[in-house]
């Protein structure tokens, strides 16, 4: 153990650089990197590969292929390149896999190479071609950033919601910048880009040149550039062979040092981690790697075959054809403990540890000088953290060993941070493992989650883990499920079950879009068999409709409810089916029948018609004629034509009322129609009852009688309407002669209202004296003779009139009748 | 007069909260989207505006659509540009777009929803202002506003807590509470802890009982409903209540101390109370005299404003009072309401047919003579000459036991002597002690039992034994205060009357009710929505 720390290399005074194997890789790769268009995930995510055939100027004959591996070399997938030529690959946060065209086309490949989408970059870009491209990551999500052979920049900054944006135009820019790259600053993306000396800035809005402070001078063009992975800290290289560090902003330098010139100039990375001692950039030449620092001195690797560099959030990946090492700063809790010669808490607590599993009694010198410094519980801390840190599950356990040993010694250790930890690291190691072959550090981890078909261990994960079920294992049910539906090989009924069998009612998962993939991958009916399970009837309806089930969806759609969702439905069906079949469907549907019922009302009424006649429903076609008759028909003929077509479909649902009350009407509308004729004035469209007022009105009493004969009115109504008419004409003379044609039906009692309607005392008197004794009472009091009313009741002796009687004395005329009733009233109680 | 609550009655929840919810949603969609400057009112004519844009708010209905098709067609033939927007209130219906589409406008306009669902008309009644929402779905079958009421329950559960007891009763109150759970189960989290604010819901669908909405009102709120006709909880006095020559908009509401002493009294009690107050307001006015200077600044600074405005208040309503007695009067009102007991009762039927024939032979107005009609239909049961007339109502009442559930419930009180209508006694108050109004009764008798249990004959004469529900949330946080508090929803419709019972039940029972409405209703209303013409 006493060699640990041999790999450790110092940059200045407090931190040490150090580089271990992740996996030797044997991918068994034809090619040389750097013919290849190289593209890794960050979060040790895949790498993608393509053998660029068109940076050659050999004609490109052979179609290339695109390679997808692991991060331990493991193929995930293989796919001849059809496309045209490709400028540049990158991964989305989502690690799908963007395929940057020359012609601006940018092509998405699922992870596992399945084609996902495609989309443009716009036509500024297909006219200029594309020159360079990079793919960024921001916390929207992942930018594609476009070079053109025009020299102008486009960007779009979040893939997933594209929008693209012209970057403004670099004044006097004649030939492509020497170097490039995205910034991403108060949630904007930025370009910052190098032409000679200059360094230009470039927003939505403008393009400012800037000036890094503190620059050496002589500077003639910066050759290459880099960011940090969280796009704090920015490295400019200088054809003077200089390095400047400093904030992205350009604000803040950290100094510049020299450096040996070098001819060519490799992908350059800078690496810088949270709360690290020491920014440093990595850079890489063909043979050559070289950490630089603030300090004089930088590390220095030899590199033995051609590499590729991944910044991480907290170290560099290099990768090679046959290995794939891991670059970082030494976490400060590793530090602490394996510094030669530390005698930090922690490194005494391992040491203790040690000696205590040799059975030596040092351990407890060791425990005991830690205890006297009262820093045993920052020992344990310790130990518990660069556990994290360490990629050696040997390791690991050591330092766990140590920080439980330290644990006992404690009485009050809280021991959630070292259930944690033991958690997390046999997640950590799990994953890393060759298979898996996601090599995530203990910083990375925390941003990462899994999406790659590794199922079991995903949800022993989740539920190691006990995320809560709809982030963590919903999640990774559904993708599983959308992954079942694929298997060709596997029966509809077998993979329906299957799927159910697994998920079950899992709060989250969505069966409608797990169909969804099955139709997607052309199996309706293991789609509509998933559907099934779908416990909201409006999420089966849009997929139902797509795969032109759209009896299904119907029904679907009335069981949630939803009227819009039956309207679309309904809608897709009028136009799927002959109109035979739509009624057909609609007739089983009463709910969806009506709905429809009401747009035709509005919208086409015709068919409506047919409707009511597809369903020998004459009742309603009847009332759609009378509807007719009033809304379509301008002439009297084609009226009473509606109204007769009306009257007949009565008769068809035996409606004898209604038909034989259609009739009457057209009856009327005829008779109106020669009264119009032959008398003049309106008399078309009045009511019956009206039409014989109007005829009194005029003085056709004859006429009115022969109406009233003919449509059988009653006699009663006949009088009130004579009585009626003929007060509001005032023509008392005939109103007394009609009140004399004989008894009258009605009684006179009317004859007084009215006559008093009209404010005519000395006519209702007239009739007042005709009223029979029963209402006498009532008539006297309507024309005023309180007095003879109050006699008449007395004779009657009739307690309700006399109250009413009473009721109606007012005033100082009306004490003597008050007087009069309450003596009879007495008079009554005696006897 | 004007009983006062128990003193232990629950506070009424603050309802402020939806106005300003809907307010600044359409402030934002008016100005911070289209920048509004004019308002025109969607009527069958081409709006004059010389506006580059034009925006509709309207409701999501078929003929409003044609509307704004007609009107986007006639700029185009004129060759103008335009740009159209179009707010859908409370949502926007597929059928709509689909009618926008169909007319080729689709693409010409863009469309918006403005989610405002519920109108605080008062401290304690919501109306969701949607009359049609009685035609569409009880006569039309058309279901589409089950969802609104469903999200404007959402709504108030958001708001004011989940309901930890909820009660209905018939199939539309049925399908819009188990969406309304739907919609609950979907975005649960939110509304779980909040500690519930409203005890009680209790929906019920208005063809449960039609006796009541078609039966004239008594109660000043409701008279005044009948007469003048209440909108939108303003109404508009006309010169001969101002007794001036302008009419007034007059906003009825619990701000009005006059109206909300007299909103839920008899009529008969109105005039007195009124003249009452009127001569107690002079009193207070007399006062001034005798005054010396200091005290009367005190008077004008103080009270004088304060008692004009309810010189204001009183005058008007005297104003009203008027009216209605004028017009009242003069249709033989009593006679009416006479025979309107004579059905509820079921007595004298030969004489109430005859009344109705008088009325028929008088002419007085056909829809009055059709409402009288359908109340005998329904009332009697008979399917004679008033059932045949009456279609399209007695498919709806499909067979109505209304005599049997009247015994059952015991709606029409037996009384012995006069029924004081000063100190009433019941709920029957409203219908001048002759009759209990259904609605209410089957409310107060599922509260009492806190399940519909006991009740199974009269759900079964209601034909309602699939839609009748009772569902207890256990929830422990519920105060007993809000226990005490009732949301009533009344699924078609309900009228003043129905309110002003169940105010009076809250009264004598220590509860407080809350009325939720489609809209609310009176008998016109109701025939009038059956009547094709107006609809």
């Amino acid at each position: 153990m006493d060699c640990y720390t041999a790999n450790w290399n110092p940059l200045g005074d407090s931190a040490f650089y150090r580089k271990y194997e992740l996996y030797s890789m044997d991918w068994d790769l034809k090619e040389e990197l750097r013919d290849c268009l190289v593209a890794a995930a960050p979060y040790g995510g895949p790498i993608a590969l393509l053998r660029n055939p068109w940076r050659k100027e050999k004609a490109a004959s052979v179609r290339p292929v695109l390679d997808i591996y692991s991060a331990s070399g493991v193929p995930l997938a293989s796919l001849l390149w059809k496309s045209g030529p490709v400028v540049s690959l990158g991964w989305s946060a989502e690690e799908e896999l963007l395929c940057v065209q020359e012609d601006g086309a940018v092509l998405v490949y699922g992870l596992h190479g399945d084609f996902r989408r495609h989309f443009s970059m716009g036509n500024e870009v297909l006219q200029n071609r594309v020159l360079d491209a990079r793919i960024f990551h921001t916390e929207f999500g992942s930018g594609v950033a476009i070079l053109t052979g025009a020299h102008r920049f486009t960007l779009s900054a979040n893939v997933g919601d594209l929008k693209l944006r012209r970057m403004p135009e670099v004044p006097g820019l004649q030939s492509a910048p020497s170097c490039w790259t995205t910034l991403c600053q108060d949630r904007v993306a930025h370009i910052l880009l190098a032409v000679g000396p200059d360094l230009y800035l470039l927003d939505h809005a403008a393009c400012s040149a800037v000036i890094p402070p503190g620059l050496a001078p002589g500077v003639s063009s910066f050759l290459q550039m880099a960011v940090s992975f969280t796009y704090r800290h920015l490295a400019l290289f200088t054809d003077t062979g200089y390095i400047w560090m400093g904030t992205a902003s350009l604000k803040v330098d950290v100094g510049d040092m020299a450096m040996g010139l070098v001819s060519r100039v490799c992908p350059k990375h800078m690496c810088s981690r949270p709360r690290s001692k020491e920014r440093a950039v990595v850079v890489a030449w063909e043979r050559r790697l070289m950490v630089v620092g603030d300090a004089p001195e930088s590390i220095q690797f030899v590199l033995d075959e051609d590499s590729y560099l991944v910044p991480e959030l907290d170290g560099v990946r290099i990768f090679s054809r046959s290995t794939h090492e891991f670059l970082h700063e030494v976490p400060a809790a590793s530090e602490e403990i394996f510094k030669i010669a530390s005698m930090a808490p922690g490194a005494l607590l391992l040491e203790a540890q040690k000696e205590y599993e040799k059975e030596s009694q040092k351990a407890d010198e060791y425990l005991r000088e830690i205890q006297e410094l009262g820093q045993l519980t920052q020992a344990v801390q310790q130990c518990i953290e660069a556990a994290g840190h360490e990629h050696q599950p040997e390791m690991q356990k050591s330092l766990l060993r140590a920080a439980s040993f330290g644990k006992c010694f404690l009485d009050r250790f809280p021991p959630d941070s070292f259930v944690r930890m033991c958690q997390d690291l046999r997640v950590l190691n799990a994953v890393r493992d060759y298979h898996i072959g996601i090599p995530l550090t203990y910083s990375q981890y925390p941003h990462a989650l899994v999406l790659r078909r590794l199922y079991p261990l995903a949800i022993q994960i989740c539920e190691y883990l006990r995320l809560p079920e709809v982030q963590g294992v919903s999640r990774i049910l559904a993708h599983w499920a959308c992954y079942k539906v694929q298997q060709k090989d596997v029966s509809d009924e077998d993979v329906a079950r299957a799927i159910n069998q697994k998920l079950g009612d899992t709060p989250g998962v969505s069966y409608s879009d797990i169909a969804a993939r099955a139709y997607g991958c052309g199996r309706t009916e293991l789609a509509i068999k998933l559907l099934e399970y779908e416990p909201r009837s409006g999420e089966q309806v849009p997929l139902l409709l797509k795969m032109k089930r759209s009896k299904l969806a119907l029904s679907k759609a009335i069981e949630s409810g939803d009227t819009d969702l039956v309207f679309t439905v309904l809608l897709h069906l009028k136009n799927e089916l002959n109109r035979g079949d739509f009624f057909m469907t609609l007739r089983n549907q009463p709910m969806a029948l009506s709905l429809y019922r009401q747009f035709c009302k509005h919208q086409e009424l015709e068919t409506l018609k047919d409707l009511y006649n597809q369903d020998d429903n004459h009742q309603e076609l009847g009332s759609f004629h009378i509807r007719a008759s009033y809304a379509a028909e301008e002439r009297i003929e084609g009226r009473v034509a509606a109204l007769q077509t009306a009257a007949d479909a009565f008769y068809k649902a035996k409606n004898e009322f209604a038909a034989k009350a259609t009739e009457d009407q057209m009856r009327l509308l005829r008779l109106q129609r020669r009264l119009e004729d032959e008398l003049g004035g309106q008399f078309l469209d009045l009511s019956l009852h009206d039409t014989v007022t109007t005829l009194i009105l005029g003085g056709h009493n004859k006429r009115a009688e022969q109406l009233a004969r003919d449509f059988r009115i009653p006699d009663k109504r006949l009088w009130w309407l004579k009585l009626t008419a003929l007060a509001d004409l005032e023509d008392w003379e005939e109103l007394e002669k009609f009140s004399k044609s004989k008894k009258s039906p009605i009684g006179y009692l009317p004859f007084v209202e009215i006559c008093m309607k009209q404010h005519n005392k000395y006519e209702a008197k007239k009739y007042a004296s005709r009223v029979g004794p029963e209402q006498k009472v009532k008539a006297l009091l309507l024309v005023g003779d309180v007095a003879q009313a109050a006699d008449v009741a007395i004779e009657h002796r009739n307690e309700a009139e006399l109250s009413l009687v009473l009721s109606h004395c007012t005033g100082a005329t009306d004490g003597a009748t008050a007087d009069k009733i309450q003596r009879a009233r007495a008079q009554a109680q005696k006897k | 007069m004007a009983f006062p609550h128990r003193p232990d009655a629950p506070e009424l929840p603050d309802f402020s909260m939806l106005k300003r919810l809907a307010r600044d949603q359409l402030i934002y969609l008016l100005e911070q989207q289209h920048e509004v400057d004019k308002l025109y009112k969607v009527e069958n004519k081409p709006a004059l505006s010389s506006s580059e844009q034009l925006c509709f708010l309207v409701r999501p209905r078929i003929k409003n659509m044609r509307y704004i098709a007609n009107l986007v067609n006639a700029d185009k033939l004129a060759g103008r540009t335009r740009k159209y927007k179009v707010i859908f209130s409370p949502q926007k219906f597929y059928a709509c777009e689909m009618v926008l589409e169909e007319e080729g406008i689709y693409g010409d306009v863009s469309c918006d929803e403005w989610a405002f669902s519920l109108l605080p008309l008062d401290v304690d009644l919501l109306s969701m202002e949607l009359p049609e929402f009685f035609r569409d779905y009880f006569l039309e079958g058309d279901q589409r506003w089950i969802n609104t009421v469903a999200q404007a329950l959402h709504l108030l559960s958001t708001l004011y807590g989940s309901f930890p007891n909820c009660y209905g009763i018939g199939r539309c109150a049925k399908m819009s509470y188990e969406l309304w759970r739907k919609l609950e189960e979907e975005e649960d989290g939110e509304t779980k802890g909040r500690r519930p604010e409203i005890g009680h819901i209790f929906l019920l669908d208005r063809d449960m009982d039609f006796v009541t909405a078609l039966c004239s009102q008594v109660v000043y709120e409701g008279l005044v409903d009948d007469t003048f006709r209440i909108k939108c909880g303003s109404v508009d006095f006309g010169p001969e209540v101002t007794s001036s020559d302008k009419s007034l908009k007059v906003l009825l509401n619990a701000e009005d101390k006059v109206f909300n002493e007299i909103r839920n009294e008899h009529f008969s009690n109105v005039f007195g109370f009124l003249s009452q107050k009127a001569r107690n307001l002079q009193a207070q006015y007399d006062r001034r005299r005798g005054m010396d200077i200091k005290q009367m600044k005190n008077f004008v600074s103080q009270e004088l404003k304060g008692l004009k405005q309810e010189h204001r208040l009183l005058s008007l309503h005297i104003g009203a009072c008027e009216s209605i007695m004028k017009k009242k009067t003069k249709q033989d009102f009593q006679e009416l309401i006479k025979t309107e007991h004579a059905l509820l009762e079921g007595f004298s039927i030969r004489e109430s047919t005859s009344y109705i024939e008088e009325h028929i032979d008088r002419q007085v107005s056909p829809i009055e003579s059709l409402r009288l009609m359908c109340l005998l239909s329904i009332t009697e049961n008979t399917d004679k000459a008033a059932g045949k007339i009456t279609d399209a109502f007695s498919s709806l009442a499909k067979r109505s036991n209304f005599r049997a559930i009247s015994k059952k419930l015991n709606l029409i009180p037996r009384v012995d002597g006069e029924y004081d209508l000063k100190v009433p006694r019941d709920m029957a108050y409203v219908f001048s002690g002759a009759y209990v109004p259904l609605s209410c009764r089957i409310i107060e008798q599922v509260l009492e039992r806190r399940s519909w249990q006991g009740l199974d004959e009269v759900v079964r004469l209601l034909n309602c034994s699939e839609f009748a529900f009772t569902d207890m949330i256990k929830d422990d946080k519920a105060s007993s205060e809000s226990l005490r508090l009732i949301l009533v929803v009344f699924l078609g419709g309900c009228t003043f009357s129905e309110i002003s019972a169940l105010r009076f039940l809250g009264r004598e029972k220590g509860y407080r009710f809350i009325f939720l409405t489609t809209a609310v209703t009176n008998s016109a209303r109701l025939m009038e929505a059956m009547s094709e013409v107006k609809a």
